[in-house]
């Protein structure tokens, strides 16, 4: 201490260990599947829960044991960082998604940037009305009417192997063919449906192939954000003839049979008169865009994922082989336990208090449906996958949610008025085409040589909370 | 009447009329040729920015004024005359205080603007500032070299917050520490938070003894204006005492100290010209001010909707008002990123509006509030906390200059320069060896 110094100068030394601190992306350790970081505690006994884990690599391949400790000490946890609030048990994400007057789906998100205004931005009586403008499409008879044809682009796509001449998708050797699914079928396979469900004509499906590719990977001010804007724009420019010459004459869907279902999504669009005016090229294009990323990506990522799973989980993926009509289970139990949204945003109205958490209108108040999948007041056992589980609601998918005989609905479509108005149509993709799937393959199995490995450098890779990027399956040829 | 949401959270009176269903919030969507692929999120909140945000903030202020950070979930304001716009907007925007910040809201009441408490600060610094700059320069003088960022700047600043609560050495050695506790837990990070409202409890406790004693024995220091204090339901208590020192400012007499002598060494022929003539060292603290505030940024948060810088700022939005990019703002400073003591165009005058006086800008140092709440200062109130911070600094420094000579960096070190040493903390020189000679 210097004389004249009634303290101590190291009361300013830095207190901690910086290494492996680089700012908000910081070095965390990657754990052994299913076990956190130990973060530091509270004085009481509290895991305390450092904001710059949802930043990190470990949280990205290992975000289950991080939403327990939220569910179970911070239910609603205010990160200071990121200035957002999380909500994650299943309960009150639930009573904040039928509420969308306190909690209002203006989105402080980053699609919108690419995607432009969609109905996503809206609640209330605008909201319903658009989303009624396509939503009717993707439901009830129309959609049953459109199975034939989501069937007929499985068996096309699957078809094709044979002539796929690029050893990356498929390859043969020794009466064994190996596919990597993503790229041979899921990633373009619900791209395709959505096209035809759209009315765009076939000749442009590998433009809007691409057109789709890149919106989605310039999302979020991404490095490829500036070609996630050319993209969209390239969409507009093309819906605008397509507007034009369907506002003139509008084209149809039409059944295995020929018979017109209805007008396409774009004829509708194109001839909507909605608040006393007709939508703008640039509405129907954000619309085209959004349901396009709504009913690509996660798809895509939901056929993977159910894929996967069930071929760790031999004894699941017999039973469904033996029951064709589990197949729906499978679909519903993988969206619980690994689905292709982590959340929704949302803003409260007004000033709210939840578990003893003032949260200030305006707040941006992320709702962790990721969590809620896996919230243990709901779903017992939640990291296992078990087709078979009685808490799982695996019926008809409702906008009221499901809550009947211990059934509870997973949320990866979430529920109330801004439920996904693709999962009907999104379950059936998955389901049909897996149903066409299985009977190609013979004697499927994972070819975990070419999987992406964890960070032993032997298992594979936990799904974490994206989807699986490539699954690459050995079977028999006949 | 008491409304209840549908998810039972009862809706305050007056409130849901004209609230229902929004429409569009912003047309957010960018177009081809506004795409803000300069920059990324991540390195807003990354070491490298921690280390020198410079670079950084110059992209958004030059590319994106109002920069819609998606990660961080805020608005970076970063041109002079918007950072200004928003500061002298209290309709629009709020300041949340460090209270809220640190999760204690409502753990006292704040009792910054009264006036004996305004007064006992100023008295304290204005009367002690020399005694104890003089006490630090003898303490490291006889060895020819010190670190001017602890043995002198956080030394200085810490001193005076001690004298200002008249404590006495034994006591010294704990409240020094509650105190810089109390200050570092306004973080993001969870540990150094609780750390923090766990030192806000114990300086409560710590100085609850001695607010007593004051209320029956007053003197002239901040403990004696707050005991005085009378507010709605009773005297001011210990928390109120500790909720007005957390939100007093406790970095720029220490940040920007150490950030001053920092610019002078790095300069050797500004500083020559400060030797020479003593009415730069007030020039220099004011450079000081501009060209590297301690405090980058202040936080405002939307009161409603509304429309700015070309974008819906939606109810509660954040907007991250860097002082930092504003001072470094090429419209409004030449060669903004040299250190010129005595550059013509910032202000020399105590601003009479938000941070311009004489038609001229000056630095902006978030801390210290706005310049002046009174231009023209009545006699009985002391002068701004801008202007009390200045003179506190011009003082130190005068004392550290005429007691040696020949300041240089020291040889052999790392250069010494500024950086947060956590993201979100003040930015400043953490270390600045140097050697002299005593005069």
């Amino acid at each position: 201490m210097a004389t004249g110094c009634p303290f101590t100068l190291d009361i300013f030394a830095e207190p901690e260990d910086r290494s492996g601190d680089t700012g908000a992306q910081f070095d965390f350790p990657l754990m052994p599947e299913g076990q956190a970081f130990d973060m530091g505690h509270a004085p009481d006994g509290r895991p305390l829960f450092d904001p710059r884990i949802l930043q990190s690599a470990e949280f990205f391949r290992n975000p289950y044991p991080y939403y327990r400790i939220l569910r179970d000490h911070y239910p609603v946890y205010h990160d200071r960082l990121h200035n957002t609030y999380y909500v994650t048990r299943y309960e009150d994400i639930t009573r904040c998604y039928f509420d969308d007057e306190g909690f209002n789906t203006i989105p402080k998100g980053s699609s919108s940037g690419v995607l432009g205004n969609t109905q996503l931005e809206l609640s209330g009586v605008e909201h319903r009305r658009r989303r009624n403008l396509y939503g009717q499409h993707l439901v009830g008879q129309s959609l049953k009417n459109r199975i034939p044809a989501i069937q007929r682009q499985a068996r096309e796509m699957i078809g094709a192997w044979d002539g796929i001449n690029d050893t990356a998708v498929v390859s043969e050797s020794d009466g064994v063919r190996t596919v990597e699914l993503g790229m041979a079928f899921a990633n373009e396979f619900p791209i395709r449906v959505v096209c035809e469900v759209l009315g765009f004509p076939k000749e442009a499906q590998d433009d809007f192939y691409y057109w789709y590719n890149s919106m989605m990977s310039g999302l979020g001010g991404s490095e490829t954000h500036q070609q996630g804007l050319e993209a969209r724009q390239h969409l507009e420019d093309y819906v605008e003839g397509i507007v034009e010459a369907r506002r003139k004459q509008p084209t149809y869907l039409y059944d295995e049979a020929g018979d017109p279902i209805s007008k396409d999504i774009i004829s509708k669009l194109s001839e909507t008169n909605l608040d006393v005016d007709y939508l703008s090229t640039e509405e129907i294009t954000s619309n085209i865009a959004l349901v396009v990323g709504g009913g690509g990506e996660t798809t895509r990522g939901a056929i993977l994922n159910m894929w996967y799973l069930l071929l760790l989980h031999p004894e699941q993926f017999e039973a469904v082989r033996n029951d064709d009509s589990l197949w729906d289970a499978a679909f519903h139990e993988t969206l619980r336990h690994s689905s292709s949204i982590g959340g929704q945003p949302r803003h409260n109205t007004y000033d709210v208090v939840m578990h003893g958490v003032k949260v200030p209108a305006g707040s941006l108040m992320e709702m962790v449906d990721f969590s809620a999948n896996h919230d243990e007041r709901v779903f017992k056992d939640p990291e296992m996958l078990t087709i078979f589980r009685d808490d799982l609601s695996t019926g008809k998918i409702l906008r009221s949610g499901y809550n009947k005989n211990g059934r509870r609905n997973h949320m990866a479509f979430g529920v109330g008025p801004h439920l996904c108005p693709g999962a009907w149509i999104s379950h059936q993709e998955a389901v049909e085409g897996s149903r066409i799937l299985l009977k190609h393959l013979k004697n499927p199995r994972i070819n975990v040589e070419r999987m992406a490995k964890d960070i032993d450098g032997v298992g594979l890779r936990p799904l974490g909370i994206v989807s699986v990027r490539e699954l690459h399956l050995d079977y028999d040829l006949p | 009447m008491t409304v209840i949401g549908a998810n039972g959270v009862a809706i305050p009176e007056g409130t849901h009329g004209d609230a229902g269903f929004r429409t569009y919030e912003v047309f957010q969507r960018e177009r081809v040729g506004q795409s803000t692929a300069k920059i990324k999120p991540a390195q807003l909140v990354s070491r490298e920015f921690a280390d020198n945000p410079y670079p950084l903030l110059a992209v958004l202020r030059e590319n994106y004024p109002c920069y819609r950070d998606w990660l961080n979930n805020c608005f970076w304001i970063t041109r002079y005359n918007d950072v200004t716009s928003v500061f002298t907007d209290d309709a629009n925007f709020e300041t949340r205080s460090k209270a809220w910040h640190l999760g204690i809201e409502g753990f006292g009441t704040d009792l910054r603007a009264a006036l004996p408490v305004l007064t006992a600060q100023a008295n304290a610094w204005d009367l002690n500032i020399r005694r104890l700059a003089e006490a630090a320069v003898a303490d490291f003088a006889p060895r020819g070299e010190a670190d001017l960022a602890t043995e002198f700047a956080a030394r200085l600043n810490m001193q005076l917050w001690l004298a200002m609560l008249d404590v006495t050495e034994e006591d010294a050695p704990l409240i020094a520490a509650l105190l810089w506790r109390l200050h570092r837990g306004v973080s993001w990070d969870p540990r150094i938070c609780l750390d923090g409202i766990a030192a806000a409890e114990e300086l409560a406790a710590c100085l609850a003894p001695l607010l007593d004693a004051r209320r029956s024995v007053p003197g002239g220091d901040l403990i004696s204006a707050v005991a005085g204090l009378e507010l709605a339901d009773g005297p001011a208590e210990p928390k109120d005492l500790v909720a007005t020192l957390l939100e007093m400012d406790f970095e720029t007499l220490h940040g920007a100290l150490a950030n001053l002598w920092l610019a002078l060494l790095n300069d050797p022929e500004g500083f020559e010209k400060v030797c020479a003539d003593r009415r730069y060292v007030k020039l220099a603290v004011l450079e000081t001010f501009r060209h590297s505030t301690p405090v980058l940024a202040a936080p405002r948060f939307a009161r409603h909707e509304v429309e700015r810088f070309g974008r819906l700022i939606p109810k509660g939005g954040l907007l991250l008002c860097s002082a930092a990019a504003a001072n470094r703002d090429p419209r409004i400073f030449a060669d903004p990123d040299r250190f010129i003591a005595g550059r013509k165009d910032v202000c020399h005058r105590e601003a009479r509006g938000q941070y311009r006086a004489d038609g001229l800008a000056m630095g902006m140092t978030p801390g210290l509030g706005s310049p002046t709440a009174h231009p023209a200062v009545p006699e009985d109130r002391p002068r701004s906390l801008y202007a009390l911070t200045r003179d506190t600094l011009v003082t130190a420094s005068n004392t550290l200059l005429e007691a040696v000579d020949q300041i240089a960096l020291a040889d052999g070190v790392e250069r010494p320069r500024a950086v947060c040493r956590r993201l979100g903390e003040m930015h400043t020189c953490w270390r600045l060896p140097v050697r002299f000679r005593i005069r």
